[in-house]
């Protein structure tokens, strides 16, 4: 009995601890989310441009980013190239997050427009549309249907790689919980706890993607005859 | 000539689709194309709309060069309205949104404008109680007759039609083909790829016979349909009419 409330108590006090820390695990990976929706867009749609020195670039950087581990991006980002233009460890960690989840975006944008029928583009262009006025009024607001459900998952993909900005010394959750468990030495606890709460986090992301999905899929089509 | 077509050619890799096809059309002529599949005739509308890329020669509508790789080639699109077999409605817009657009961002119309353009010509292809349902909800024969009032709405100096009712039931058929004959006597210059015999009898200045890539044989109605000179297109016609 005594064992049980000793266990208890410990186990809400990390929790208390811990928790404090948790809005910089969503801070970052909100941010990095942003930035690789940004360069997802950005990319996917550069991926497909009709000039063939743009869509070699755009590649070039989808794929040299999902060819190297993220940890190592982060040293790159805050060891290397802080160094060089003095950024601190937040910058570093947040740019080297959402430029790596911006690559995996890209490739799911890409997907999602070149799941539009070709028809499509065709009949946007033969009313006169640029390129441009297709991609925004016709194409995309199409593939949004297909893109948001990917899309969203990579955030749940992308939160919890934020832990990995721990090891440069940002202080989130993953951090906190290394500070708690070498100073109590609880480490079962702490990091039982640390899971806990990402699962959480995690498992509410995963019931706001469904619900998500859900919307997009009758969004603006009406009654679909089939 | 509103449209002249000459000498060009147009391949796919080893296939030749287009050889060296010339072909004038007189402002407010109806040419129908016939001819067997794989004969190049859409591939001659969409030269002409320049969706795809000519090898040689040299396309003008209306005085304007039509090259897909010049820069300002939406601009020569939207004088050029094009029907295509599967409609490619947008089937995220509603109807009246669907013949709004590109009035809206492309001619620069505003709202209220686009939209009473949009109201009289789907009244006149006999939709204007459908301006609020989405494409999926439509059959097949009203979505052909939205795409053609989309097409329309851009004012249009030449429309072409791929096999506009091809995809359709045969009792959709006629409301289409009605709508293309209408906008036939009133004058808009017509390229039409049909597969309609009859409609290209009644309606067309002029047939032109295609087959493997080449202008066969072209003339009136009268005498193509009925007094043909050539072979292939004697062998055509007693297989479709
Ligand atoms: N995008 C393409 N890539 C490769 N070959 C093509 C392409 N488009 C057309 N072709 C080929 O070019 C030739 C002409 O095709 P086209 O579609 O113009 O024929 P069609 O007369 O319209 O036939 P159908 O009556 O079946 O529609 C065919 O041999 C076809 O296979
Ligand atoms: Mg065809």
């Amino acid at each position: 009995m005594d064992w049980l409330v000793s266990q208890i108590s410990s186990l809400s006090k990390i929790f208390f601890y811990l928790i404090q820390t948790v809005h910089w695990t969503i801070l970052i990976s909100v941010l990095a989310y942003l930035i690789a929706l940004a360069l997802g867009l950005t990319f996917g749609i550069l991926r497909l441009s009709p000039r063939r020195p743009v869509r070699w670039f755009a590649s070039v950087y989808v794929n040299v980013l999902r060819g190297v581990p993220l940890l190592v991006l982060i040293f790159f980002f805050y060891f290397g190239l802080g160094k060089v233009v003095n950024m601190d460890r937040f910058v570093a960690g947040v740019l080297a997050v959402g430029i790596c989840y911006g690559a995996y975006l890209a490739e799911i944008f890409r997907s999602g427009i070149q799941a539009i029928d070709y028809g499509q583009h065709e009949a946007a262009m033969s009313l006169g549309m640029t390129r441009w006025q297709t991609l925004r009024h016709i194409i995309l607001p199409q593939s949004v249907r297909i893109v948001v459900p990917p899309a969203a998952n990579e955030f749940i993909s992308c939160l919890k790689d934020s832990s990995l900005v721990s090891i440069i010394g940002l202080r989130e959750l993953t951090r906190a919980g290394r500070e708690y468990s070498s100073q109590y030495f609880l480490d079962f606890q702490t990091w039982l706890m640390v899971g806990l709460i990402y699962l959480m986090l995690t498992f509410t992301l995963t019931r706001v993607v469904k619900w998500l999905e859900r919307r997009v899929a009758v969004h603006g089509y009406g009654v679909e005859k089939r | 000539m509103i449209v002249q077509v000459k000498d060009i050619s147009c391949r796919f890799g080893d296939i030749t689709a287009l050889d060296a096809v010339s072909l004038d059309v007189a402002k407010g002529d109806v040419v129908c194309i016939i001819g067997p599949s794989g004969s190049g005739k859409s591939t001659l509308l969409r030269c002409l709309n320049a969706l795809e890329d000519i090898e040689s020669g040299e396309i003008i509508i209306d005085g304007m060069n039509v090259d897909r790789r010049h820069r300002q080639i939406h601009q020569i699109r939207l004088e050029i309205g094009m029907v295509f077999q599967h409609f490619n409605l947008f089937p995220h817009l509603n109807v009246l949104r669907n013949v709004n657009l590109a009035q809206q961002v492309v001619r620069n119309r505003g709202k209220a404008e686009a939209t009473q353009i949009s109201l009289e010509l789907l009244a006149k292809v006999g939709l204007a109680d459908k301006m609020d349902q989405y494409p999926g909800q439509l059959s097949g024969g009203q979505k052909q007759r939205v795409a053609i009032a989309r097409a329309l709405a851009m004012n249009p100096k030449v429309m072409l039609f791929d096999e506009a009712t091809s995809a359709l039931d045969p009792e959709m058929i006629g409301e289409v083909l009605e709508v293309m004959r209408r906008l036939a006597s009133e004058g808009m210059t017509m390229l039409v790829v049909t597969h309609e015999i009859g409609f290209a009898r009644e309606v067309a200045d002029r047939i032109v016979f295609l087959d493997n890539g080449k202008i066969i044989e072209s003339g009136p109605p009268a005498d193509l349909l009925v007094n043909p000179q050539q072979t292939r297109t004697k062998e055509f016609l007693a297989k479709v009419l």
